[in-house]
This record gives structure tokens, C-alpha cells and sequence, in this order.
């Protein structure tokens, strides 16, 4: 296989990943705060169909990402009632979410299957993108892909760097102790799951407007699921997501290009890697289990409010 | 106010709802037909190309009938539901456009003896129940012609939805459209086992152009391959439907079917008393296969041998299978002077030489 | 929001509701579509009073109609008193392997079942669209080259026998009823059961009490899986087609029973006979759904959603606040019944 096959599988993987990187991030934030929001996959659809409503309505691709971002938020504002405010349980309202995601994207893009998008251009840094090799690598991708190299930047930077950033994993690791020193820990954590949220949605968007670009029902098609595993698989820490995104892209990416190469190998088995391979990742992390409660926030899906403690 | 506009708004309608009901129901003369679909019509595809049929048959014979379709069916016992629902509510012609959809027509069809269903890409018929397909391989070849003429790097990419023979008839007919032109050229496949999954057939798409192919096509239900192919500057053939408003450079033209001479024909039987169950395969000569307009930086010289086969296919004198073919292993599988039967084309899962890789088993 | 469009509430509900249980014809379709909702969901209520989320119900199913189908087709000329028992055996155990699977990685690999069953369902789905392309597909379809993948008709023994004449209802419905009362006999009347229920309730002090947690945990699962194991078998062999086919995507095959079965076990209060109300309910919004959606244009698809997300509002909120309030951590589902709130009536056993 000569280099540029090589690097073009690596820019094509950069893209495959992109969604992953959005919603296993959104998602790595709302699980710092000790919230557990399994409803990602409907989040990502209800994103992606109204992104791509918008971006067919009006043409702007801010007017969609924004869009997008609204309505993840606002299913998550759903979560965050049920099971900050209600109480109820985290498992439960978060797999309804996705019931309830599902659904609902299916039914607004009723009209909108099997209509394209132009799409988002690619867009090559002046001067950067010239460099040979590292040019085409880092410099000539579309804009969506450029923000999530931002927010993994933002969020690593938030997590670790910044006083809120304490604040937001502290309340993940002990909400009492957070809570006796005056934090207010329902509010933070519904700002994280709102954020969480917007994230899958914005991940949704890029699916239909940017990668595909179109609508298809349930076309998220378990990248919500797999982005909850990649939070796991990066044991909570934003740089190892961002290599388990690219990573699944790969995966995903290669098991066309073997076929293109003429292996033969039953496709079927081929689409199973990735997941084999998370699981067996997941073994490997999770055997110890300190590696897991070294990481893993303390608090994460357990339900809290200040008045019962 | 406001409210009391909002009522007198609605009683209106309401009236009006009536009154169009009362309209439909002295209607009842006219010959009803439905159409059945497995997706929502959307803008190109599949199920687009049977409604445009719909659309013109309507124009041909919208006086004598009225149409109804039913989008997004899937197969199974939904499809047993909503095909007995039409042909309870008074429609005498039913067609019922996707292959998952045999059975249950089969099983109405015996409760209504009376009422005349068209099936299409099956191969079981009944008293009632005719069948109805296109010779998509005769416009492959044909696109054929165009990309390997058009292909620079030899390499041509095919992403295709799964190994049945329809499918595979395609591929052979494409490739060997393209290598009467071209005997250098090359396909690659990538099966994305799925008839209809943008996601996929766009990642297929990136990795055949990355594998070196500078025209793409693809035996699936969505615009992805003409996009991608318009995004990263390569040719592009699409299928089913003209998709060039999706990639005004890449698309060079399209193998299109098209329903409305059939759809006209057999609702006229209908209407006659002269239908008759049949299975009906027609191609080219029928009108049922076009090719969509071409892109203008096809040559003349191009357009005009493709048109020369087109007729030749037409008048009979030409047939893609024609021998000699050879097999991937350059065993003769069709001599010359012969073509293939109906019967092999139908149940064809080999490559033609030319061709890479293997059928999936 | 049916009024949104345009469509009256009242006679939409109506619709649904004549339709699912208006006539003999209705209600046999709703219980046939209630089985494996309630054979998923009585699994659900074993794993969740063990503290395990098993989302992996559809992977469980298919697996189970995978073996079941493997089953029938080596033994085809056996009679229907043997094969019938024997398929849907086999549809337990191959549901309750890849119910396993996730388990003994949760009790041995501390791997989080949410995520592992997650996972095992794609790969299960994977793997049967593999099988049923390849090793098991129809010959005919080779032959005929119309390549679908589905099997040959199955044994005519193994047929499920029909209960009504000309009607869909079939011998599945009372496997699933035998099922859910077993199951509560086994939650509750056996050393089993109270093991698997104490794992669930308190950890620390099982293993203080000589109870194996790994073993449980595992055990819970693989019955879980094993129930949804037997609504994947009885999804072939009750068919129309009597066939296993696959359309390649997730939801094809079980009707997405493995998702909404949770929802099911939820509505009962993890409670196995509060299940069967409840997977009827859900049966019936289904084939309510459809009809509304002849009817009235309303996509099922939205129904299905708003309904579910009411349902599951209402107990995710009550039964969950009143646990929280008992016990401090909603987690753990615990057997003491006193006061927990179902939206049907009590949940007393």
C-alpha cells in the first residue's frame, strides 16, 4: 500500500470519527459531573434531522449547527428535569430519551428522506495547506471538523485547567462534599448535561449536513451507542476519546478499502471488528478495577439532591 | 374576533372537507389504481422513478382514473395490511413496487379474485397477479461505454448493494460496456450490504477514489456516490435516477428506468378488459431503460457510439451479452456468435474478466 | 401534539384502541405482538432486581432464533411434541450464552453491561446477517439467484400450532404466560431467586452472607438473555413466513422487542405478572399505531415515541422517587414493596 492510499485512509478516518469526538465529548462532560445520559443516539437523530431542516430551509450552515445544538439541548433540558429535578432514574429516562429520539426524528424527517444537502465545502488553510504530507493531514477539512479539534482543545483545557473545571469533577466525585462547600450541584450538573446535549446534537449535525449529506431514518445507525463506550474505552480522559474516535473511524473506513484491495473476507465479519474490538478494550480497562475507580467519576448515575442527604 | 374567525375558518373547512368527500365519492366510476412504495418518494431513486410513472400515467389517463399511493411500506405483514386496505376501498389495479412485497400480493390477490395486481422484480405470477422488471443491464452497458472513455486512470469504481445477480448482472455489463471501448480498464467493487445507507455508500465511494478509480458508480438507492464523486473531482454515473443537479461536474449521465409507458399500457388493459397476467422483462426497446442527458464534456464521438448501441440494442441486432464474454479466469462463457438466455442472465454469480475480486460468497 | 396534526385526539385514541382490542381479530394480533415485549420484558425484571441493565435484548433475541432455526433445520423430521420444545430450548440457551457473555465480562472484567450488551447487539446482528447470507440461506435462493437472506421454510413440525382458527394468535402467547409466572416463581419461591434478588439489593452484604456475587450476576443475565432467547424463537417459528429472515439492519428482525421490552418491565414495576398488562398495553399501541396510521396518515413511528416517553416518564419518575426516598440510592432495586407507586395499582406480592 503506498503512502498517499495510507494518508488518505487517515483523512478519511479523521471524518468518519468526527461524530464520535463531538458526542463522546459532550458526553465525557455530563459524566464528569456524575450524571449517566444514555439517550445519546436520540439526541444525535433529534440533531441531525432538525440541522438538516435547517440547513435545507434556510442554506446557512450556522443557522443549522445552531439549530442542532438547540435541539439536542433541549431532549437533554428533557433528561435534566426528569432526573435532576424529578429524581428519577438515570438509566431508565436516558434510554427513553433515545425511544423518544428515535421517534421523533423519524417523524419530523418524513419529508426530508432522500433530499440532498450541497453539502459542506472543504476548506484549505492558505499556505498550510500546501505543506506536502502534513498540508493534506491537518489543513483541508471542513469547518465542523476544525470546531471539534476546538472544543477537544476547550474541554481539555475546562476539565483540567480551569477552576470550573475542578469545580464540575468535583461534584462527579463527592456532590455532598461539593454541595457543604456552597456549590450549587443541580444547576452545574444540569449545565453539563445541557452541554452534553448540544454536543450529541452537534454531531447529529455534522452526520446529515457535513458527512453524508443527507437525511436517512435512524441514520445515526448506534454511533450514539458507540460514542457511550468511547467515554468508557478513553477511561474519562478527553485526549484518549479523541484517539478512540479516530480509531472506530479507521476501523470503519478499512473494512471498505480491504474490500476495495480484493481481500476476501465475509463483509459481515468485517463490520463486527469494531465492536469486538471495543469489548475487547473494555476487558482490558476494566480488569483492574483501579484503573476504572481511579477514573471513572464516583458519583456517575447515582441520583442526588441536597434535601434528601 | 380572532376566535370567532378561527371558527368560522374552520366550519369552512369542514364544509369544504365534505364537499370534497361528497366529490370523491361521485368520482366512483373512474378506474382506481394504487401504487404501494417502500420509501418515501424523496427527490431521486427507486421509489422516485415508479412515481414519475404514476405522475404520467395520471397525465395520460387522468379523466378515466384516479391514482393513490402509499409511501414508506415496509415488507411483511404491514404491506398483507395496506395492499388488502386498497383493494377493499375500490382499487381494481394495484402495483406493488418492491420484491418484499411478493408474498403478500400473492396472498390478497387469491382474497380478490376480481381486482388485477402488478408485482415488480418478482417471479412468481398467479391468475391476477402479473409481474413487471426492467433490463437494467442494457443501460449499464451503455454507461459502460461512457466510463471507460472517460476513465484516465483505467480504474472504475462500483459501489454495489449486495451479491445477487441482479447486481452482479450490472457490474458484468458495465465492465464489459467499458472494456469494448477500453480493453485496459479495471473495476473494483466494495458491497456495503445495504440497499440504501449514504454513510456507507459515501465511505465506499472515498475508498474506491482513493484506490485509484476516477469513475464511480453504483448499484444502490442514494445520491452519496455522485456527490462524494462530485467533492473530490471524479466522474460520476448514478443510477435509477438523473442525479446531476447532485454533482453538475461529475454526473456524466445515468441509467434510468422508467414505468409511465408501462404503467399507461397495462391500466388501459385494465380499462379494455383485455389484461392478462404476464411477466413482463422489457428493456430499451420498450422505452423502459433511458439513459439520462449527457454531461457536456462527454465527446461527440462518445455520445454518438452510445447512441449507435442504443439502437442497435433496440433493433435487436445487439445484445451486452453477446460472445465472446470470458469469466474472471478467461474460460470462455459465452461463444461467439451466441448471447446469453434470459435464464442465465437471471441467475448470473460470476465476474466477467475485467473485473477485480471475488464474488462474495 | 396528534392535534398539531390535525388529526382529533379522542377519535385517534379511539381507533387505536378499537383496533388493538376491539375484536377477536384485533386482540390476537396485539397478543402475538405482545410476546416477545413481554418475554423480553419479564427478562429485564430478573436482570434489573440483580442490578443489571441488560439493553442486549436484541442481540439475546437474535442469538436465540439463531440456535432455534440451527436446531430445526438439522432435526426436521422429528415429531412436533419433541421439535416444538426442543427449538424453543434452544432458543434459551442461545439467548442466555450471549446473555452470559456480558455477564461473566460484568462479574469477572467489572466490564459495564450497559456497554458490553450494547455492543453483543450489533455483533449478534452482524453475525446473523453472516449466517443467514451464507451457511444458512435458502439453497433455493442460490439457485432461483434471488439471493435473499432468509432460510428455507423450517420443518412444518416445528410450527407454532395456531390457537383460533383463521386467526395470527398462536401457541407463543401461552409459552410467554408460563414464562413470566415461572419467572416470578423463580424471583420469588426459590433459593435462586432470592439470591440473584439480595445481589441486587446489597452487594456487600451478600458476600458477607457466603452469596456469590460474580455467579449471580452472571446467572441473572444468562436468564435474562434465555427469556428473550425464547421470544426470538418464537418470532420464526410463529411467523407468517416460517422462515428467519434478515433485512440487514437491527431492527428488522425483533421489532426493536429488545428495547421496548425494558420499557415494558419498567411500566410493571420489575414486577414479572405486572408484565403481561403491561406488554399488552405496548402490544396494542403497536397494532393501534399501525391502524391510526391507515387511518389517519399519523406516523406510527410518532405515536409509539410520545407514548412511550408518557409511559416511561410517569414510572421512571414515581417508582424511582419513592425508592430514592426508601432507600437514599435509586440504584438498586429492591424487593421491599411497601409503597412503591405503579401507575397501573399496586405492585404487591
Amino acid at each position: 500500500m503506498d503512502f498517499d492510499i495510507f494518508l488518505q485512509i487517515l483523512i478519511a478516518a479523521v471524518a468518519a470519527g468526527t461524530p464520535f469526538v463531538y458526542a463522546a465529548l459532550g458526553e465525557l462532560i455530563t459524566e464528569k459531573s456524575g450524571v449517566l445520559n444514555l439517550g445519546v443516539e436520540g439526541m444525535m437523530l433529534v440533531g441531525a434531522i432538525s440541522g438538516f431542516i435547517a440547513m435545507a430551509k434556510t442554506g446557512s450552515l450556522l443557522v443549522a449547527v445552531f439549530v442542532g445544538m438547540s435541539a439536542g439541548a433541549l431532549l437533554s433540558g428533557i433528561f435534566a428535569v426528569l432526573t435532576l429535578t424529578l429524581m428519577a432514574n438515570q438509566v431508565a429516562s436516558g434510554l427513553a430519551l433515545t425511544i423518544f429520539g428515535v421517534g421523533l426524528s423519524a417523524f419530523l424527517g418524513l419529508e426530508y428522506t432522500s433530499i440532498a444537502l450541497p453539502g459542506v465545502p472543504e476548506i484549505n488553510l492558505p499556505l498550510l495547506a500546501k505543506i506536502p504530507v502534513i498540508g493534506k493531514l491537518f489543513f483541508s477539512f471542513d469547518i465542523l471538523i476544525y470546531c471539534s479539534g476546538l472544543l477537544f482543545m476547550a474541554v481539555s483545557w475546562f476539565l483540567y485547567k480551569s477552576k470550573a473545571g475542578l469545580v464540575l469533577r468535583g461534584i462527579g466525585e463527592a456532590p455532598k462534599s461539593a454541595h457543604a462547600l456552597g456549590y450549587n450541584v443541580i444547576k452545574i450538573r444540569y449545565m453539563a448535561v445541557l452541554f452534553g446535549g448540544a454536543m450529541a446534537g452537534l454531531g447529529g449535525v455534522y452526520l446529515s449536513v457535513a458527512y453524508t449529506p443527507m437525511w436517512v431514518e435512524g441514520m445515526v445507525a448506534g454511533r450514539g451507542w458507540v460514542s457511550l463506550a468511547l467515554v468508557v474505552f478513553a477511561t474519562w480522559r478527553p485526549a484518549r476519546v479523541m484517539f478512540g474516535a479516530y480509531f472506530f473511524g479507521a476501523i470503519t473506513i478499512a473494512q471498505f478499502h480491504i474490500q476495495g484491495f480484493g481481500f476476501d473476507i465475509p463483509a459481515q465479519l468485517l463490520s463486527m471488528m469494531p465492536y469486538i474490538a471495543t469489548i475487547i478494550v473494555l476487558v482490558l480497562i476494566s480488569r483492574n478495577q483501579n484503573t476504572i475507580r481511579l477514573n471513572s467519576p464516583a458519583s456517575l448515575g447515582i441520583t442526588y439532591h441536597p434535601d434528601n442527604q | 374576533m380572532t376566535s370567532m374567525k378561527k371558527q368560522v375558518l374552520s366550519v369552512f373547512i369542514l364544509l369544504a372537507c365534505v364537499a370534497g368527500f361528497s366529490l370523491s365519492a361521485w368520482a366512483g366510476d373512474k378506474l382506481k389504481v394504487g401504487f404501494v412504495y417502500i420509501s418515501p418518494i424523496g427527490d431521486a431513486g427507486w421509489t422516485y422513478q415508479h412515481d414519475l410513472g404514476r405522475r404520467e400515467l395520471e397525465k395520460n389517463l387522468g379523466d378515466k382514473i384516479e391514482t393513490k399511493f402509499i409511501e414508506g411500506v415496509p415488507e411483511g405483514p404491514e404491506a398483507e395490511r395496506v395492499i388488502r386496505d386498497l383493494a377493499k376501498s375500490g382499487h381494481d389495479l394495484i402495483f406493488t413496487t418492491s420484491f418484499g412485497y411478493m408474498n403478500p400480493t400473492l396472498k390478497v390477490a387469491k382474497m380478490f379474485p376480481k381486482k388485477h395486481f402488478e408485482h415488480s422484480t418478482g417471479y412468481k405470477t398467479s391468475k391476477n397477479v402479473g409481474t413487471y422488471m426492467c433490463r437494467f443491464y442494457e443501460g449499464r452497458y451503455l454507461t459502460g461505454i461512457v466510463a471507460g472513455k472517460m476513465s484516465k486512470s483505467n480504474v472504475l469504481g462500483y459501489v454495489a448493494a449486495f451479491p445477487i445477480p441482479e447486481v452482479i448482472r450490472g457490474i458484468n455489463a458495465f465492465t464489459l460496456g467499458a472494456r469494448s471501448v477500453n480493453p485496459d480498464v479495471k473495476v473494483k467493487v466494495i458491497w456495503v450490504n445495504s440497499w440504501f445507507d449514504p454513510g456507507k455508500e459515501r465511505e465506499a465511494s472515498e475508498a474506491l477514489i482513493t484506490q485509484g478509480a476516477d469513475v464511480i458508480t453504483h448499484h444502490t438507492d442514494s445520491t452519496a456516490p455522485v456527490l462524494t464523486a462530485e467533492e473530490k473531482g471524479v466522474y460520476a454515473i448514478a443510477y435509477h435516477s438523473d442525479m446531476s443537479k447532485y454533482g453538475p461536474k461529475a454526473h456524466l449521465t445515468a441509467a434510468t428506468h422508467v414505468y409511465g409507458d408501462f404503467y399507461t399500457k397495462t391500466t388501459q388493459a385494465v380499462l379494455d378488459n383485455t389484461w392478462k397476467s404476464e411477466a413482463v422483462w422489457s428493456g430499451i426497446k420498450e422505452g423502459s431503460i433511458k439513459l439520462a442527458p449527457m454531461n457536456p464534456v462527454v465527446p461527440a464521438d462518445v455520445v454518438a457510439l452510445v447512441d449507435k448501441t442504443t439502437k442497435a440494442i433496440a433493433d435487436g441486432s445487439f445484445h451486452p451479452f453477446q460472445g465472446p464474454v470470458k469469466d474472471q479466469s478467461g474460460k470462455v462463457v459465452v461463444e461467439a456468435g451466441k448471447s446469453l438466455s434470459d435464464k442465465d442472465l437471471l441467475g448470473m454469480n460470476y465476474y466477467v474478466e475485467g473485473v477485480l475480486g471475488n464474488v462474495p460468497k | 401534539m396528534l392535534l398539531s396534526l390535525g388529526a382529533n385526539p379522542l377519535s385517534g385514541y379511539a381507533t387505536m384502541f378499537t383496533a388493538a382490542f376491539g375484536s377477536l381479530e384485533g386482540f390476537s394480533e396485539t397478543t402475538v405482538k405482545s410476546i416477545p415485549l413481554l418475554l423480553v420484558g419479564v427478562g429485564i425484571c430478573i436482570a434489573f432486581r440483580a442490578n443489571v441493565i441488560n439493553i442486549g435484548g436484541e442481540g439475546q433475541m437474535v442469538m436465540g432464533a439463531l440456535l432455534a432455526t440451527a436446531v430445526a433445520l438439522a432435526f426436521p423430521a422429528f415429531p412436533s411434541f419433541m421439535l416444538i420444545p426442543m427449538v424453543l430450548m434452544a432458543g434459551a440457551v442461545g439467548g442466555a450464552f450471549w446473555g452470559a457473555i456480558a455477564g461473566a465480562l460484568k462479574a469477572y472484567f467489572n466490564v459495564s453491561e450497559i456497554l458490553s450488551t450494547i455492543m453483543l447487539n450489533i455483533v449478534a446482528v452482524q453475525f446473523m446477517n453472516f449466517l443467514l447470507r451464507g451457511p444458512m440461506i435458502d439453497p433455493a435462493e442460490i439457485e432461483r439467484g434471488t439471493g435473499i437472506p432468509q432460510t428455507m421454510r423450517l420443518s412444518e413440525n416445528a410450527d407454532l400450532p395456531i390457537l383460533l382458527e383463521g386467526m395470527r394468535m398462536h401457541l407463543g402467547v401461552l409459552v410467554a404466560l408460563l414464562v413470566a409466572v415461572g419467572a416470578y416463581f423463580l424471583l420469588w419461591r426459590t433459593a435462586i431467586g432470592f439470591r440473584i434478588r439480595s445481589v441486587g439489593y446489597n452487594p456487600d452484604a451478600s458476600r458477607y452472607a457466603g452469596i456469590s456475587v460474580p455467579k449471580n450476576v452472571t446467572s441473572a443475565l444468562a436468564f435474562s438473555g434465555a427469556m428473550a432467547g425464547i421470544a426470538g424463537a418464537i418470532l420464526v417459528f410463529g411467523s407468517e413466513s416460517h422462515r428467519m429472515v434478515t433485512d440487514g439492519g437491527s431492527t428488522g428482525f425483533t421489532g426493536s422487542a429488545g428495547f421496548n421490552g425494558i420499557v415494558v418491565a419498567l411500566l410493571a414495576g420489575l414486577h414479572p405478572l405486572w408484565s403481561v398488562p403491561s406488554a399488552l398495553l405496548f402490544g396494542g399501541m403497536l397494532v393501534g399505531a399501525n391502524a391510526l396510521q391507515r387511518a389517519a396518515q399519523v406516523p406510527s413511528a410518532l405515536i409509539i415515541a410520545l407514548n412511550g416517553l408518557i409511559v416511561v416518564f410517569v414510572v421512571s419518575s414515581e417508582y424511582f422517587k419513592q425508592r430514592y426516598a426508601q432507600a437514599g440510592r435509586v440504584e438498586e432495586p429492591d424487593d421491599n414493596d411497601n409503597g412503591v407507586i405503579v401507575t397501573e395499582g399496586g405492585n404487591n406480592e
